[in-house]
């Protein structure tokens, strides 16, 4: 539900001196992303991917480096990030499972992989584990629904899952499998 | 089995995909530049430019009646003449083509087909359509979950770029073309989205490639006259461009033999294939191409498409096609999957033709639960009867499956779908009235499982939808 707005009064916002849009990401952006829109606001979503994809999430810092950058108030750059689901305003684990909960991935047991994820991680839908490096939520469908139950681990998709499956996929991932 | 002949003996879209029921689907691979030249790729394309003028192209387009593979089944080439006219030195200014790529609507998945595995059928698609428009820049409107996706896409366009196709110089290396002897010009870009269904509604997509949260705008103006960044824009579905190859290469004609032609008077027709994804419980689910017109029945049963009911099951119903779309019930079986379904069969009409089959133990109730959770999550909330209305259709549908409802409910529940999105002009976009169609469908069709379900003497037993799957 993107329309519930966050209490913003008491926001403490952490401040470092190293920006998150560094330089390289900067340059890629000009010479690659702006020249593409007739506004600069054009490429936000573009922006906060590039951002978010080099540091897991984006900090309100961010956020306003970001509207620094395209020429936005940070108030415009948050509307809009907090608006999809994809960005993080908070910190994520390393690796996002994304499991499927739509409808033909119920048909086909989607709770029965989503309970074996919480078990194995031995956390709730929605966090994260204490060393960083997992986080568990459910999207709606991932578009793969013939191979259903699915999930995403980052930007790989695992189909066909079974509870032992994932399981297993998670001891991969623990043991430093990288998903991309 | 309904006595039914596919009028397509060879693959139009799959043609470079093996998928079902021409060609087993194993070893499927990305096609690249090289392969898709060699094999009949930009034929059309040049066939457009060398021997067409823009107005020929569409004219071709609206003579073969190709109906949008989006949703909503609007003319694809009505929709483009109601762009401005150009000048009269066949200038019309910036425009954009939007290229609806976001496929985000549960028990979809045939887009990402063409996508993964055939992407410049698409670009031919594209670079067919910017040229009929007279638009200098597309844009591929990507969900974000379609990392991998986007990843082809962006070698393919890099793959057209370094051959001449899109770029500066003009379409074919800057080819003469039959628009006042001169080369076009296109750009190309993908543009990816960041995981909201609603960026799928075409004026919520604008938004977003934008930059700006994905709300719907109201129309008028429509996007042809007033859309991306205020420019005139045309908003196309990847399947629906993927057609243009086809259709141009070789022909109306040839693309109006496919598919069926509308069995009420007057009404528009079918003609075509079209891909569908059959997900759910059946014995081989996967993405088929088939005619407009093939009977669900044809496409559960035969041995040429799902093969039958999973376990020997019996059919209950299935989603019509994309869950917008409501249920075809346990008699409607068999429904011919065209654009008269909606009227036909008491559904919203043909959606993405991506249907999910439920068997005999599948529990209603939790299907409706599970969709109306599904709009209650991507409703952008705007517009209060669909902010408000969704998410109390999901209390009352989870309080129902847990047998807390109470015999009232069922009226209030019919009640409240009834209010979103029937009434022209209460909400903005069409997200309302799919979520109105799907829960109002299933709630008519199965009313009994829903009143067994608030019947005091009620114990409620947990079945899941999927109960029995493995
Ligand atoms: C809530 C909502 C979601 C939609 N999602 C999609 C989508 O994911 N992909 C798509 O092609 N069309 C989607 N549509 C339909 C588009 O608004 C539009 O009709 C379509 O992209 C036009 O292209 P076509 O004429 O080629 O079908 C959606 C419509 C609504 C109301
Ligand atoms: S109908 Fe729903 S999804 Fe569509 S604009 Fe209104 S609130 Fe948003
Ligand atoms: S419902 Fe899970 S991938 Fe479509």
């Amino acid at each position: 539900m993107p329309w519930i707005t966050k209490p913003s009064g008491t926001m403490k916002v952490a401040r470092r001196n190293e920006p998150y849009l560094t330089p390289e990401i900067r340059a890629g952006l000009e010479r690659d992303i702006l020249p593409r829109y007739e506004k600069k606001q054009g490429a936000l979503l573009p922006t906060l991917h590039a951002v978010q994809h080099r540091w897991g999430w984006l900090p309100w810092q961010a956020l306003e480096e970001i509207a620094a950058f395209l020429g936005l108030s940070p108030a415009e750059v948050w509307d809009t990030a907090s608006f999809y689901e994809e960005y993080w305003l908070q910190p994520k684990g390393s690796t996002l499972i994304a499991v499927c909960r739509s409808i033909a991935c119920e048909c086909r047991d989607h709770t029965k992989v989503t309970e074996a994820c919480k078990a194995r991680l031995g956390i709730d839908v929605g966090d994260t584990t204490d060393d960083g490096k997992f986080t568990l939520v459910e999207v709606e469908c991932l578009g793969s629904c013939d191979t259903a139950p699915v999930a995403l681990f980052n930007h790989t998709l695992h189909e066909n899952l079974t509870p032992e499956g994932v399981s297993k996929l998670i001891d991969g991932a623990a043991a430093g499998e990288h998903h991309h | 089995m309904p006595n039914w002949t596919p009028k397509t003996t060879s693959p139009v879209l799959t043609q470079r995909i093996p998928c079902w029921p021409f060609a087993d689907p194993k070893g499927r691979r990305t096609i690249p530049l090289d392969e898709y030249t060699r094999t009949g790729g930009y034929t059309a394309l040049r066939k457009a430019v060398e021997t067409l003028t823009p107005e020929q192209v569409t004219e071709e387009v609206k003579k073969s009646v190709l109906r949008g593979r989006g949703g909503a089944g609007f003319p694809t080439g009505l929709k483009w003449t109601f762009l401005p006219k150009p000048d009269a030195d066949g200038e019309g200014g910036v425009r954009y083509l939007a290229v609806n790529a976001d496929e985000s609507e549960p028990a979809t998945f045939k887009d990402r087909l063409l996508m993964d595995f055939d992407p410049h059928l698409m670009l031919e698609g594209i670079a067919l359509c910017c040229y009929a428009c007279r638009i200098q820049t597309a844009y591929i409107y990507i969900r974000g979950e379609y990392h991998h996706q986007a990843m082809v896409l962006e070698k393919a366009i890099r793959e057209a770029y370094a051959a001449g196709i899109f770029g500066t110089q003009g379409l074919l290396n800057g080819a003469r073309t039959r628009n006042r002897d001169r080369a076009w010009a296109v750009e190309c870009h993908v543009h990816r989205g960041a995981g909201a269904y609603i960026c799928g509604e075409e004026t919520g997509l604008l938004e977003s490639l934008e930059g700006k949260r994905g709300w719907p705008r109201n129309k008028p103006p429509f996007p042809a006259i007033k859309g991306l960044f205020g420019r005139p824009t045309i908003i196309n579905n990847v399947e629906t461009l993927a057609h243009l190859p086809f259709i141009i290469g070789q022909g109306a004609d040839a693309f109006m033999q496919q598919g069926c032609e509308s069995t009420f008077k007057g009404a528009p027709p079918s003609y075509g294939t079209k891909l569908m994804g059959v997900s759910g419980h059946v014995n081989r689910p996967g993405c088929y191409e088939c005619d407009l017109g093939i009977p669900l029945k044809v496409l559960i049963e035969s041995k040429d498409y799902c093969n039958g009911m999973r376990n020997g099951k019996r059919f209950k119903g299935a989603i019509a096609g994309g869950i917008s779309m409501g249920v075809l019930g346990p008699d409607q079986m068999d429904a011919e999957m065209d654009f008269d379904i909606g009227r036909k069969y008491n559904v919203l009409g043909l959606g993405t033709a991506c249907p999910t089959v439920f068997d005999q133990d599948t529990d209603m109730v939790a299907v409706a639960r599970n969709i109306a959770r599904f709009f209650k999550h991507e409703s952008c909330g705007q517009c209060t009867p669909c902010r408000e209305g969704s998410g109390w259709l999901y209390q009352l549908m989870t309080r129902i499956e847990d047998g807390q409802g109470r015999t009232k409910d069922l009226d209030l529940a019919l009640e409240i779908a009834t209010s979103m999105g029937a009434m022209p002009g209460t909400t903005i976009c069409g997200l309302a009235d799919g979520n109105n169609w799907a829960i109002r469908t299933i709630m008519n069709k199965y009313r009994d499982e829903f009143e067994a379900r608030v019947k005091p003497t009620f114990v409620p037993v947990k079945l899941s939808v999927g109960a029995g799957a493995r």
